[in-house]
């Protein structure tokens, strides 16, 4: 998978995180996957379909999605509720829009899926015929990893 | 309002949502998600304003948008929502009252869905993510 790809969803992660939660945003190194990978306790999918194709996504502990979504509405929430739910999708939409606007200006058209949510435990992902470039946000609540599979359309 | 007369206010400024008369502008907002209507409705209601209703789908939207009139004095418009989007909402709204106040929610890289709000008729738009600063100078400059 190309990095470029990549880049646009880091660096528009690192922005909206870094606007919307009152907590430091570090960017950790990025690493490869082309297996199997576990998914933390919550995760936000986003899919991409156009001349690049695959999913992105916001894969964090239950612990952090609450503790996010509580400094995202400024109230603390103690469940994976409705209010929970729908501020992490908020946020993934929000990541994704800034992203694709990015990779659009690159000459990359794809049209995105409303993110689906998932919550449970030991979970995985697998994706078949492409890589996952993972790039962990290190928040003061735990980190967000932002997991991206994309290739170009065949 | 009955605080006010126990405490005197050591702040001298009226709250923006609140019109000459006392009485609060009335905001319809419209949005299927639940988070960004709470997040609205909190910065709206600290200014003063009241939250008259709130609808989770443009068709919804336009509904309550009927059902209120003329007791409604702005309405916030998200784009992307289930059943109509914002800007299909947002014309049924103007053709029902061109007089509407109607502000749209958007994400980035809505520009051109937000240009062709702004010539049917929403008098501004407010880019996601929302701060209370910029809600609340985009409305209160759309109803002044």
């Amino acid at each position: 998978m190309r990095v470029e790809y990549i880049n646009p969803f880091v660096e528009a992660a690192f922005n909206v995180l870094k606007e919307v939660l009152t907590s430091d945003v570090k960017r950790g190194e990025l690493y490869l996957k082309s297996t199997t990978q576990p998914v933390m306790g919550v995760a936000a999918l986003v899919g991409l379909a156009g001349n690049v194709e695959g999913r992105v996504l916001f894969d964090m502990s239950i612990e952090t999605a609450l503790a996010i979504a509580s400094d995202m509405n400024g109230e603390k929430l103690e469940q994976m509720d409705d209010l929970a739910k729908a501020t992490i999708t908020e946020l993934a939409n929000m990541i994704t829009a800034q992203a694709v606007t990015k990779l659009h200006e690159l000459g990359f058209t794809f049209d995105l899926t409303p993110p689906a949510i998932f919550t449970g435990e030991n979970m995985e992902v697998t994706d078949s015929e492409v890589e996952a470039l993972i790039v962990p946000m290190e928040l003061s609540y735990g980190k967000v990893e932002i997991n991206v599979a994309v290739r170009e359309r065949v | 309002m009955k605080t006010k007369m126990d405490f005197p206010s050591i702040n001298e400024r009226k709250p923006e949502g609140v019109k000459e008369d006392g009485s609060p502008y009335r905001v319809l907002v419209v949005d299927d998600s639940m988070f960004v209507t709470k997040q609205i409705s909190q910065i709206l209601t600290s200014e003063g304003f009241e939250v008259v209703d709130t609808a989770s789908d443009g068709l919804q939207g336009l509904e309550k948008y009927k059902e209120l009139y003329p007791n409604i004095d702005v309405v916030t418009m998200d784009i992307t929502m289930p059943k109509m989007d914002g800007v299909s909402a947002l014309e049924k709204i103007i053709e029902f009252d061109k007089e509407a106040k109607v502000i749209m929610i958007s994400a980035l890289g809505k520009q051109d869905l937000v240009k062709k709000a702004l010539l049917i008729g929403a008098k501004n738009y407010i880019v996601k993510p929302l701060d209370r600063v910029k809600v609340l100078e985009r409305i209160i400059q759309s109803i002044k």
